[in-house]
């Protein structure tokens, strides 16, 4: 399915979810299909970090239900990252993996192995019991509600597959932002809807 | 001293265990954005390794870390594979501005608490360097 619909695709059934991007094309896309720049961080090029980050918030505030993306070129780097979210298990977060099968922050460069990587399988075999996999726009529509109204104990695993962005979509525009910026902004609505104090100063 | 050991037998802490150093980074920002304290603890060669996730994420977004490392490679380490922390720790350190402070003493454990409270001034990371000599309780061997 095409990257970018697909995220609009998801979008459409988001309601209150905190969301953290991860590097390149997947802060263009979701830029693309909400323009969210409040309750979205765009955790640009942390080299497969979305999901730590997104699992200490996730821990932080259980009440905040928290969607993070990333592509399977950052998971390629970390995947041991599985390990530490199964152990953590934390039912407020939702860990997207977008397979598009390139580097798409680096014009597509070629994955290794990439014909043959099951990111779905590798999940499970770290112990993941939430895994779902959608390769169209129609059952994102059709299964993405379900999932949200599961309310299952443990993280969620949803593998996307995704063409890679096309020549025109690498150039989408970025988030524009600069980073203290977005960190004030989505901190200030993080302590909104929690009441959480997190910029206060504390001796 | 096990320093991991104590942390985790102490309910004050939440301890999370994980696969290698950066995945720290990445959770303790996450958890300072949910209004959680936190400190990554880790090793001097593992400190190595996080030089990128630093400068990417806690100096482009301004968002305070606190870590704990071991000092490796000094005066009295005869561990032969720890001479490159020896040599590079400190200077790369000094290369990306970060500030440290080193804690050989019982006495200078009191200071780790300023520094915690320096990353949330500071809002950039901050490390305190654990030397081999205090972890293992002695005075400096051969």
């Amino acid at each position: 399915m095409n990257y970018v619909e697909c995220f609009r695709a998801i979008a459409r059934h988001r309601t209150d979810e905190i969301v953290i991007t991860s590097a390149g094309n997947s802060g263009q896309a979701w830029w693309a299909a909400t323009r969210d720049s409040v309750a979205s961080f765009y955790l640009d090029a942390s080299m497969s970090l979305s999901t730590m980050f997104a699992s200490g918030l996730a821990l932080a505030q259980p009440n905040l239900i928290v969607w993070a993306f990333m592509g399977d070129g950052a998971f390629a780097m970390n995947p041991g990252m599985l390990m530490v979210e199964r152990q953590m298990n934390l039912p407020n977060l939702t860990h997207f993996l977008v397979s598009n099968r390139a580097y798409g922050a680096t014009s597509n460069a070629g994955l290794p192995n990439s014909d043959h990587n099951d990111y779905a399988a590798i999940a499970r075999a770290f112990g993941l019991e939430r895994v779902y996999e959608f390769k169209s726009t129609a059952a994102i529509e059709h299964e993405l509600p379900k999932l949200k109204a599961a309310n299952a104990p443990g993280h969620t695993f949803v593998v996307l597959e995704a063409e890679p962005f096309s020549d025109a979509e690498q150039k989408l525009e970025q988030p524009p932002f600069d980073g203290p910026e977005l960190k004030f902004r989505f901190g200030r609505h993080i302590e909104s809807v929690t009441g959480a104090d997190i910029f206060g100063y504390r001796i | 001293m096990d320093v991991i050991k104590t942390i985790e037998g102490d309910t004050r802490f939440h301890h999370v265990p994980v696969n290698r150093e950066e995945s720290a980074i990445g959770l303790c920002s996450g958890a300072y954005m949910g209004a959680m304290g936190s400190a990554a603890l880790m090793g001097a060669s593992g400190f190595m390794t996080v030089i990128y996730a630093l400068t990417k994420i806690n100096y482009t977004y301004e968002i305070p870390l606190f870590l704990m490392a071991t000092l490796r490679g000094a005066v009295g380490d005869h561990h032969k594979h720890h001479i490159s922390n020896g040599l590079y720790l400190k200077p790369v350190l000094d290369a990306i501005s970060m500030p440290y402070q080193i804690i050989e003493r019982p006495d200078d454990v009191g200071l780790i608490s300023r520094c915690y409270h320096h990353t949330r001034t500071f809002s950039r990371p901050m490390v305190v360097l654990f030397t081999r000599d205090l972890l293992r309780g002695g005075g400096g061997g051969h």
